[in-house]
């Protein structure tokens, strides 16, 4: 079905949508390894727009693509049959922020980051702290049910998320969820709309759940020879009944990186934890930090460093949120790619994860760097290597095979936070093989056209290889 | 249909050649992980909102123009033309992608593809036949003998009265400037992306400024003679505050870091220290410093989408008005030009009003204030 363009233009205005070929090759592509151009890219800047656009595209049965920042990693955003981007960006007002309820109201094109500017003077703010927190969008982190540094403690973007106002794929719009933090009646729809990575309908407005900003906060830094003694120290500091704000690990692989792109001088030891607490109560601040640095000391953490001095924790904190760009600077000649780029184990299985890791990078001629939100159990990783080589790409498939089959094996799941896409499609299904046909029966039910994001989560392609376009010029 | 002996010349010849800056760029293009943090002060996409003009968008087009999926047209040269060289994606990218090289290497090849705009290709020419940007044979520097080498730039030269305000603060502290009948550094050409014209130039520029140091006094030229040229190159500003005497101006303004002072040259404390020394009180904006925001007046797009570049500048007035001081003060000519526009037109349109001075004159007003009351 070719796209009527016009129409389009008379939808969302003329200065609304682009069809010229750099547009679409600009669209074609996220922070993945894939890319498959779009047919259009359309902006809406209101609700009415967004009904009248899929209204139009299920008549057409056009497929229609939600798009944020553009920022995942994972190929979510990327079309792989054309269609519309439906760019969210200019659906970006905060609509309200209710203190006395603990909740604001938001449309999706919000950038994580400015809500927090526009709710400190509340004195609260929006606990999922996503590394790309400057830049990506409360609908991206809806999508893909994002979560990030802080999701040790504060949970994941689902349990922020308690209602929303969605357009569906026939152009209905729906109100889901409450304003209350808990409801019980019927089937939590506003919470299956979140990680759905736009399969299932347009969020339009979402109501999130705030948290008062702590008052005090602390953060640390011990070094560990060996990643099996970071790995018990993270599983102890949780199994101790801590809460650290935050309990990141990054491998020899991933400070080499940090070093050489941000100058940070860490020391070159085998695994680095950083760790932060917070609270309303300095002292209970500084006990839990206590506890942790013990912990730390009893698993052969050295060089333990604790502060609370804002410009150190910035800079601790902000060389860890760039940690994953940072990878490129790793190595001359090596470049990152988004692949077997997050998981979740049990805490206990963390360090022989990691060691597994390094194990299946060192057989496939690839380098993986581990690193991530190990308090709640997520490691992420990434693969450098030579995109310019066919044996690379080869090496890099086997290796993604590799990691998610060890992941399953010791329980742990496909995707952390950064969703599924096409790269981890072929994994998803794997794991979770009893419920497709269930998460099919649903996608059906509320798309039957199969307009929205297709091709994504259950219907992934089996090759994520050979799925797409890859956006390097090697064609493998 | 006939294909002249000409046009086939130059279809070998331009298809031999194409993309040759590009070329160099192609391992830096696979080092960008496509995160976006580069779009999280872009004043361009601040703006439009689309991501191809983020400089993500750039380095993508430059890609596709590479990897031949994209073949060069109009459209892609107005997107690669649209960026103000502000330097703050350099500061935000992770991986640290020298993107601007990229941006001007994309925009050399396509303007050897032929899509260099008619003012752009004006301003070339206008330094190639008068040494100057202006395309004006009276505008020429006033020769002076003396001691220290300075470079006046084609922005100030285009504006004598500073120049001339500058020469006697310098005078007044002592030094004694040696002017010669200097030309147009070239930096034009480099960012234009007319880079061969470039190369024919450096020679003449060579010849008609013979020194390994200078002082400056445009923010752009400093680094475009430092890093084109490995000119010891000091802006002036950092000579005054070595030899500036105290006054009491007792004034309140708030300060706009021109782009090339705060993420290029790191000059981010010495107008601050002038302006104390000269009992001013900065308010800072809520961007200061390092992140400073653009003005919307470099990269070339000044010349050619002025309606982007108006929108830029209003937005880095009102943040200067929310301060609640009366005057802006800058230090970059480009800018001061920029914000002068924009801040009239928020006090014609909205009545909110600020003041938009340079700092020269800010000096000036201090050594004879100081000289007074001594």
């Amino acid at each position: 079905m070719k796209i009527d363009v016009k129409k389009l233009k008379e939808i969302v205005g003329e200065d609304n949508v682009r069809d010229n070929i750099a547009d679409l090759y600009v669209y074609s592509s996220d922070a993945s390894v894939h890319s498959s151009k779009p047919d259009a890219i359309v902006r809406p800047g209101n609700v009415k727009e967004v009904q009248e656009l899929l209204r139009y595209a299920n008549k057409n049965k056009i497929p229609v693509i939600p798009r944020g920042a553009g920022s995942g990693m994972s190929g979510q955003t990327v079309p792989l049959s054309g269609g519309i981007i439906l760019d969210m960006k200019r659906m970006d007002k905060i609509i309200e922020i209710r203190p006395e309820d603990v909740i604001c109201k938001v449309e999706p094109g919000v950038i994580n980051d400015e809500l927090n500017m526009q709710l400190k003077p509340y004195g609260f703010f929006f606990p999922p702290t996503p590394a790309s927190g400057k830049i990506c969008t409360i609908g991206g982190m809806i999508g893909n049910n994002a979560s990030g540094i802080r999701s040790v403690k504060y949970g994941a973007t689902r349990d922020a998320v308690i209602g929303m106002k969605v357009v569906l794929a026939n152009g209905d719009f729906v109100t889901l969820g409450s304003n209350t933090k808990v409801d019980s009646s019927g089937y939590q729809l506003a919470k299956l709309m979140v990680g759905s990575e736009g399969t299932l309908g347009i969020v339009v407005e979402a109501t999130l759940l705030i948290s008062p900003l702590p008052k005090f906060r602390a953060m640390g830094v011990a070094n560990f020879a060996t990643l099996e003694d970071a790995g018990k120290m993270i599983s102890n500091v949780i199994a101790a009944g801590i809460t650290p704000s935050m309990l990141e690990l990054m491998d020899k692989v991933a400070i080499t990186a940090v070093n050489n792109a941000q100058n940070l001088g860490l020391p070159d030891v085998d695994a680095i934890a950083v760790f932060e607490c917070n609270g309303m109560v300095k002292e209970a601040v500084e006990y839990d930090m206590k506890r942790i640095k013990e912990i730390c000391k009893r698993n052969n953490g050295t060089g333990i460093r604790v502060s609370d001095d804002p410009d150190e924790m910035t800079r601790i904190y902000e060389g860890r949120k760039k940690l994953f760009p940072s990878l490129s600077k790793y190595s001359e000649g090596l470049f990152t790619t988004a692949l077997a780029d997050d998981m979740a184990v049990p805490m206990s299985k963390i360090a022989d994860t990691v060691h597994e890791i390094h194990e299946i990078a060192k057989r496939n001629n690839v380098v993986m760097s581990a690193y991530g939100h190990c308090g709640a159990g997520l490691i992420h990783t990434k693969i450098l290597m030579d995109t310019n080589k066919k044996s690379q790409w080869q090496g890099a498939k086997r290796a993604v095979k590799e990691v998610y089959e060890y992941v399953q094996k010791v329980g742990g799941t496909t995707s952390g936070e950064h969703g599924i896409g096409f790269s981890k499609g072929p994994s998803f299904k794997q794991e979770k093989k009893d419920s497709l046909e269930m998460m099919r029966a649903i996608k059906k039910a509320l798309d039957p056209n199969n307009i929205l994001n297709p091709h994504k989560l259950m219907d992934s392609p089996d090759d994520w290889l050979t799925a797409t376009h890859l956006r390097y010029q090697v064609k493998p | 249909m006939k294909i002249e002996k000409k046009e086939l010349i130059f279809g070998v010849v331009y298809l031999a050649t194409k993309n040759k800056h590009l070329k160099k760029h192609e391992k830096e293009m696979n080092m960008c992980i496509r995160c976006a943090y580069c779009f999280e002060e872009c004043p361009v996409i601040k703006e439009t909102q689309w991501d191809t003009d983020g400089a993500r968008g750039k380095i993508i087009m430059s890609y596709g123009l590479l990897a031949g999926e994209l073949e060069p047209s109009q459209y892609i040269a107005d997107k690669l033309f649209r960026c103000t060289f502000c330097r703050d994606c350099l500061d935000k990218c992770p991986s640290k992608v020298g993107i601007l090289e990229i941006i001007s290497s994309a925009r050399a090849d396509l303007v050897e593809a032929g899509y260099a705009s008619d003012t752009h290709k004006h301003v070339i020419n206008n330094i190639k036949n008068t040494g100057n940007i202006y395309g004006d044979t009276e505008v020429i520097s006033q020769e002076r003998e003396g001691k220290t080498p300075l470079f006046i730039g084609c922005q100030y030269l285009g504006r004598p009265n500073k120049t001339k305000k500058y020469i006697k603060i310098l005078e007044k502290l002592g030094i004694n400037p040696v002017i010669e009948n200097e030309i147009c550094c070239g930096y034009p050409m480099e960012v234009l992306g007319f880079r061969e014209d470039f190369e024919k130039h450096k020679e003449n520029f060579q010849k008609s400024f013979p020194y390994k140091d200078a002082i400056t006094l445009c923010p752009t030229c400093t680094v475009f003679l430092r890093e084109g040229y490995d000119i010891d190159a000091k802006h002036v500003l950092q000579v005054i505050l070595e030899k500036l005497p105290k006054a009491d101006l007792g004034t309140k303004v708030t300060y706009h870091d021109p782009c090339d002072f705060s993420r290029g040259l790191k000059i981010i404390d010495e107008p601050r220290k002038i302006l104390e020394k000269l009992g001013v009180e900065i308010v800072e904006m809520k961007n200061s410093k390092e992140n400073s925001r653009c003005c919307g007046g470099g990269g070339g797009i000044l010349m050619t989408d002025q309606d982007l570049s108006g929108n830029i500048a209003r937005k880095r007035i009102e943040e200067a008005i929310e301060t609640g001081v009366d005057i802006l003060v800058t230090s970059c000519p480009t800018c001061e030009q920029v914000l002068k526009k924009a801040a009239q037109e928020i006090s014609e349109t909205e009545g909110k009003s600020i003041s938009v001075r340079n700092i020269e004159d800010i000096i000036w007003q201090g050594l004879k204030k100081g000289a007074e009351d001594s």
